[in-house]
């Protein structure tokens, strides 16, 4: 059991020493109260407008279609890894490289069906654009 | 770079192709995707469903051949294993391909005329070809890996198919429902999976088997067999993961309905056969994780409470869920009759063999329904009143699916239950036989409900018939068809099952 004890100990400093900083610079600071420390951090800029922004409900559907080249990515990042040394060591160029092939084939395929679906098209909504120019007035 | 590391990718051309009927199913679903993409606004009805049911039928006469040729099958030298064992083609993933493929085929013939008013097509048929694709997987996934991918694969699809009727309330509430059930049975599958991996440290099944004799943490693959077991559950609809069904089944556009509970049930039996079966066997598993009577207590409880509820329902739609819910009961006989060196390869072929019978029967009534939902019929016993003498040979057809279902004599159903129960006898479990049966006599009260409200009341009000839709009727009838020669061809039927469940043990 004394690893756990380890571990516990560990986990007693990771949230005493954060707990300790700011008892300490609690006490220590002195109190200078001023609007500007309340405002939001904008890296330095002066921040406009609020941070509840509308999204437009659109974006769902390329955030979708995102996901289809962010799993592309995990899978093709360990392939591009072992590609040149499989090569080199005499695995045929077919083995190694039609799978990937087949695999971004099959992305594509679905890819061009929502775009032809009208997935990626932009619809205007005129009730929405008239609203919005009204809440900017 | 070792040598070993690349096994995986200098695998013969040969090999590959034994997963055909996947591979098949999957391009199926891809062309779907580009007849849509060649004409986005107006893809001919009869185009996306001719290419879908040829698509099927294709990897159905592939996988009839497979099995006749004795590819995987101890014949030709046994199971073939792919990718560094993440799956394997046997005689019994052939045996539940065949099953998939021929439930899949009727379904998209029936959905040409459901569809018939309705947008978005393609997208109807090609998630219905891909969740056959992830089904045809299962059957063959021998690595718990392998396992939930596919699982997942064949769910996803089904998600959005139960709620295909966007405007229909009780379809999206059904798609929610179903959505919902599946995602927490899915962590529970998962987290199972996990702690097996955390005892045995390996996710082929195989592996996991050799491992599995170390009594070390044996609490812990306890929770792990249990928590996989739940996650198999939900996919064949057994207590305690069932409710999502009479709700889904009773929402989800009748074609679907018939897909999820014959093909997507028989899934989830062909991939809780080969990991019980293979991870956990009976032999080397420690004594306190005795998956057997955790089958047999669920198989018990889940055909009476189906049988039970199904006798109360007054919507015939919900009646054949509920009754689907029992047959699952009685298909897991097949896991809880077994014991070690009893007679396993019958028990589980039996099962097996059930399972296709009940992929004709019951995706034939539910096709039925799909039928009476396209004429506008109601949905209760009443509405159904005198049916047949407006539509007899749709009503002779739907008169077969139920007694074959009640497991009368002169029908398919008789023959495969009657294995089913005989095999139990034979393996000395003479009480789960008998529950069997009992069951089996209530079943007949409300399948009989159906036929008598169609041959013998008269209609409480006139109805009009006005088409005789031609998909729906040739999928009902060669449902119908199937059922019947299913009687005399039962034999080949069983052997072909019991021979290929044999080599699992």
């Amino acid at each position: 059991m004394s690893e756990w004890i380890a571990i516990g100990a560990l986990g007693l400093v990771a949230v005493g020493i954060p707990l300790g900083m700011m008892a300490v610079s609690a006490i220590l600071r002195p109190a200078v109260p001023e609007q500007g420390k309340g405002a939001t951090y904008e890296s330095g800029e002066i921040p406009t407008g609020t941070a509840r922004v509308q999204f437009n409900i659109q974006y769902y559907m390329v955030a979708l279609l995102f996901v289809v080249f962010d799993v592309e990515t995990v899978l093709i990042f360990p392939w591009t890894v072992i590609y040149r040394s499989a090569l080199s060591q005499g695995v045929a160029l077919s083995t190694v490289l039609w799978p990937m092939l087949a695999f971004v084939g099959i992305l594509v395929v679905g890819l061009v069906w929502a775009w032809r679906n009208g997935a990626v098209e932009w619809v205007k909504s005129p009730l929405a654009n008239r609203q919005k120019t009204e809440r900017n007035a | 770079m070792t040598p070993d590391a690349l096994a995986l990718q200098t695998e013969t051309v040969a090999a590959w192709t034994a997963l055909a009927p996947a591979i098949l199913l999957g391009l199926t679903g891809l062309a779907l995707l580009g007849v849509d993409t060649l004409w986005p606004d107006d893809p001919s009805n009869a185009v996306l469903a001719g290419v879908a049911a040829a698509g099927s039928i294709l990897s159905f006469a592939v996988t009839g051949w497979f099995l006749v040729a004795g590819t995987g099958q101890a014949s030709t030298g046994g199971a073939i294993a792919l990718y560094g064992d993440a799956l394997v083609v046997d005689g019994m993933s052939l045996f539940f391909t065949l099953i998939f493929t021929v439930v899949t085929a009727m379904v998209v013939v029936a959905a040409y005329d459901y569809l018939d008013d309705h947008s978005h097509r393609a997208e109807f048929y090609s998630l219905t070809l891909f969740a056959a694709t992830g089904m045809a997987v299962m059957a063959t996934a021998n690595s718990l890996a392998t396992v939930f991918i596919s699982l997942e694969l064949a769910s996803l699809p089904s998600y959005a198919l139960v709620a295909f009727l966007k405007t229909d309330r009780g379809s999206v509430e059904a798609g929610l429902k179903y959505f919902l059930i599946g995602a927490v049975s899915s962590a529970v599958l998962a987290f199972g999976i996990s702690l097996v991996y955390a005892v045995t440290g390996s996710l082929v099944l195989g592996d996991v088997a050799a491992a599995i004799g170390t009594p070390e943490m044996a609490g812990v693959l306890g929770l792990g067999v249990l928590m996989i077991l739940g996650g198999f559950a939900f996919k064949t609809a057994s207590v305690p993961f069932h409710f999502w069904a009479p709700e889904a089944y009773e929402g989800a556009p009748a074609p679907i309905s018939a897909f999820l509970s014959s093909a997507s049930k028989a899934a989830g039996f062909a991939v809780a056969f080969r990991v019980f079966v293979q991870a956990f066997p009976l032999e080397a598993v420690p004594a306190g994780v005795d998956w057997v009577i955790a089958f047999q207590v669920l198989a018990v409880v889940t055909m009476t409470l189906g049988n039970f509820a199904a006798a109360t329902q007054e919507n015939v739609k919900r009646m054949l869920a509920y009754s689907s819910i029992g047959h699952a009961g009685y298909a897991l006989i097949g896991l809880a009759a077994l014991t070690a060196g009893g007679p396993n390869g019958d028990v589980l072929g039996a099962s097996m063999a059930h399972l296709l019978v009940y992929g004709f029967m019951n995706t034939g009534a539910f096709l039925f329904i799909a039928l009476v939902e396209h004429w506008g019929v109601g949905r209760t016993f009443e509405d159904y009143n005198g049916l047949a003498s407006t539509a007899p040979i749709a009503a002779v057809a739907m008169t077969v699916f139920m007694f074959s279902l009640a497991g009368l004599p002169p029908f398919g159903g008789f023959l495969s239950k009657y294995v089913l129960f005989y095999s139990a006898i034979e393996a000395g479990f003479w009480w789960l036989a008998a529950v069997g049966a009992v069951n089996s006599a209530l079943s007949l009260f409300y399948y009989s409900r159906v036929v008598k409200a169609m041959w013998i009341e008269t209609p409480v009000a006139d109805f009009e018939i006005e088409s005789r839709p031609v998909g729906l009727y040739t999928a009902v009838l060669f449902a119908g068809v199937g059922t019947l020669l299913l009687l005399p061809g039962f034999g080949p039927v069983i052997e072909t099952a019991q021979t290929v469940a044999a080599t699992l043990f």
